[in-house]
């Protein structure tokens, strides 16, 4: 079994990419499981084509205790016998959600979810890792491989470098790995080439580029996968591309992020910034003429 | 549902440490605020029997004192930091990181530092019992699932004879020292090799014992079953589940029964056993009974508010050795609803056909609004803890201390179960009522 988590700037496609690339996988006849990671708790939308499952937070919040919760009341299966569970969390502004994810996980751990004939666990976890919960699915014993999301765009960029400098610790003391970058095309200049770059630098590879296509947002509008949807279109096929690439992939590395300035360098490489950058800091576009 | 508990008779789940101090020479390390420790001493040994500090317990035990710097930027640090002094100037033979809240919920990686440490030989284990999680009954079933995943050891074939004796919580029960060594008593009267685990001339030693026990004995009404089953799923030891404490020549009797059961133990040799102890014991009793006849006023009734050990323990011991009628029980521990109709089903297995209402719940103004309300025929028997003291005052009743917080006497060696301890409790109460009288 192999258990993957996904991250990535909030969004950026983690929890679209994920379902289209587990709908992917199941399409091969592989045996998924996927765990929301998110109190926003839409990691398994396309997949159930529910609005929302009960997570395991609602159902704690219910019974006041996790002691009382049984794993059938927070598995559910949907398209191509994926299991779906969503950790779920406080509402925005309150509590810790953080705190939500590891005891949703642990709860998961001691009431054996994790079934031997999984071939694949995925973590969707949610954009910003700021606390130490959102690590838990890179913890010893879960993800040995991370996948992040990002896109061209500068922020994307540097949020996947962020996130890479949280892997390294836990690479440094354990088993995890990055296993690449996946570019979710927003049509930025040069896109693949920078983030084809940006991979090389962190030490790692653009495992895939998904051009960006409104047949996703289609099927997202019928809460379905586009490989559910429209199994003929391209951006199906580019999804279980990508499958195919994560199930085959052997590239795991201990990740080295890079520094604000290296960043920026890497930018103006592509064009993106000029040359004489200081000069345009802060300069709009018509008094730059 | 949230409510108001008044007058606590347990502590959060990081008490567990005092579990881990109960057991000689071994070391809890706590990733927790500044305070939580002490705290938690003073409830569960301090403030309750004053049981003192222990080998490195009280303020002595090692803590990160975490403050709004681990909160924001993690803890880890802090406690790598923690461990590798306390290993340099603490001698121990198990060190035991227990987190409180700060960690639990900011979500340190504990579990990798104590790994990092046992990698070098250095024996570290860790248990997260952030008080948020739940009572010290549950945590001290966490410390055991800790040390049943991090430090037994599978043990080959079994001893035969030896028994692990999983029983009172240490500290929580201000009387745990004497009543574990009662017990070993019983056991070895009938031939068995009792490993007790915590409390003096045990150790580590005893710890490493327990994976090669012939049966694990389980004295309690519900604490320790997770433990018991997780040890006959990890090592394949069977269990007994005992679930009243044995006090008096009633229960003691079927309890030795029972053991010598599970145990293989020829009958003559149990009932070898229990007719030397009871032999001495009706003696003392026989004594006793021109007290307890003779005198006009003694009260008929009995309430106890206790944890499930003692509830039950007691209960069953008033009733069917003393023939006191019961008014009302209390369990004061957070029984998990699943346990609840196991432990109903004793109390209502008492002679003469007797039943006692049960109220189960931590708010001790419950208990004192109940009390208040009852009409007594009688100064009622109040066995409880020191707060019930105070309604015992308020109600012209007599009581007696005989659960957490236990702050009006001194514990040393002191136990009411088995043979000894009926008569220490019959004196006990006896001797409260008679002061009375003067």
């Amino acid at each position: 079994m192999r258990q993957i988590a996904i991250y990535g700037k909030g969004g950026i496609g983690k929890s679209t990419t994920t379902q289209n690339t587990v709908a992917g996988l199941a399409s091969l006849g592989k045996k998924v499981m996927i765990v929301g990671c998110d109190p926003k708790a839409d990691s398994t939308r396309l997949i159930l084509h529910a609005k929302a499952q009960a997570t395991v937070m609602d159902m704690v919040r219910e019974l006041g205790t996790v002691e009382d919760l049984e794993l059938d009341d927070v598995l559910k299966v949907g398209y191509g016998d994926v299991k779906c569970v969503e950790s779920g969390g406080p509402e925005p502004g309150v509590g810790c959600a953080g705190r939500g994810v590891i005891t949703a996980i642990n709860f998961l751990e001691e009431n054996g979810a994790y079934t031997p004939d999984l071939d694949f666990v995925f973590y969707d976890v949610l954009g910003d890792v700021v606390c130490g919960g959102f690590a838990m699915p890179i913890r010893e014993n879960k993800a040995e491989e991370i996948y992040i999301v990002c896109s061209g765009e500068m922020m994307a960029m540097y949020a996947a470098n962020n996130i890479a400098k949280g892997i390294l610790k836990y690479a440094t003391s354990g088993k995890v790995r990055l296993g690449g970058l996946i570019c979710n095309s927003r049509n930025t200049d040069k896109e693949s080439n920078l983030i084809e770059a940006l991979a090389a630098k962190l030490g790692t590879q653009m495992i895939h580029f998904v051009p960006r296509d409104n047949q996703v947002q289609r099927a997202e509008l019928r809460r379905m996968t586009v490989i559910e949807y429209s199994p003929e279109h391209k951006q199906a096929q580019e999804y279980r591309d990508l499958a195919k690439k994560i199930s085959e992939n052997k590239m795991l590395v201990v990740p080295s992020p890079l520094t604000m300035d290296e960043l920026e360098e890497l930018l103006m490489e592509f064009g993106i910034m000029e040359a004489e950058d200081e000069e345009i800091v802060g300069v709009a576009e018509a008094a730059s003429k | 549902m949230a409510g108001v508990i008044e007058q606590i008779r347990n502590v959060c789940a990081l008490g567990a440490l005092q579990s881990v101090v109960a057991i000689e020479r071994a070391i809890p390390i706590i990733h927790a605020g500044p305070g939580c420790g002490q705290k938690l001493w003073s409830g569960l040994s301090n403030g309750n029997g004053f049981q003192g500090a222990g080998y490195v317990g009280g303020h002595s035990v090692p803590c990160t004192n975490a403050t709004e710097q681990e909160v924001v930027f993690g803890g880890e640090e802090k406690l790598r930091e923690t461990v590798a002094n306390t290993l340099k100037v603490m001698d121990g033979d198990l060190f035991v990181i227990l987190t409180g809240c700060t960690s639990d919920i900011v979500g340190d990686d504990v579990g990798e530092v104590a790994r990092s440490f046992r990698s070098s030989g250095a024996p570290v284990v860790y248990v997260e019992t952030g008080g948020f999680k739940g009572d010290n009954y549950f945590g001290h079933e966490l410390l055991w699932d800790a040390l049943i995943d991090q430090f037994l050891e599978p043990a080959g074939k079994a001893e035969p004879g030896l028994v692990n004796l999983f029983s009172v919580l240490p500290y929580q029960d201000p009387y745990w020292t004497g009543t574990l060594h009662t017990i070993a008593g019983l056991l070895r009267s009938i031939g068995l090799i009792p490993n007790v685990i915590y409390g003096p001339g045990e150790g580590v030693a005893s710890l490493r014992k327990v994976p090669k026990a012939q049966f694990n004995l389980l004295l309690s009404p519900w604490v320790g079953l997770k433990t018991v089953q997780r040890l006959e799923e990890k090592f394949g030891t069977p269990y007994l589940h005992y679930p009243t404490l044995p006090i008096g020549a009633t229960e003691t009797g079927k309890f030795l029964r029972a053991v010598g059961v599970q145990a293989g133990i020829p009958s003559e040799t149990v009932e070898e056993a229990i007719r030397r102890e009871e032999a001495r014991y009706y003696y003392y009793v026989e004594r006793s009974a021109d007290l307890l006849f003779e005198t006009r006023f003694l009260p008929g009734h009995f309430v106890t508010v206790a944890d499930s050990f003692y509830a039950l323990g007691l209960t069953k011991f008033l009733i069917n050795d003393l023939g006191l009628i019961p008014e009302v029980q209390f369990v004061t521990e957070a029984v998990p609803e699943q346990y609840r109709p196991l432990i109903d089903a004793e109390f209502a297995r008492f002679d003469e056909g007797l039943v006692s209402p049960v109220h189960y719940g931590a708010d001790g103004g419950t208990v004192r609004d109940e009390l208040a309300r009852r009409t007594f025929r009688e100064r009622p028997l109040i066995l409880g803890s020191s707060w019930d003291r105070v309604t015992a005052r308020k109600l012209n009743g007599y009581p007696l201390s005989v659960a957490m917080p236990v702050s009006d006497r001194l514990v040393l060696s002191r136990t009411y179960a088995g043979y000894e301890g009926a008569l220490r409790l019959t004196e006990d109460i006896y001797s409260v009522i008679l002061s009375s009288f003067q």
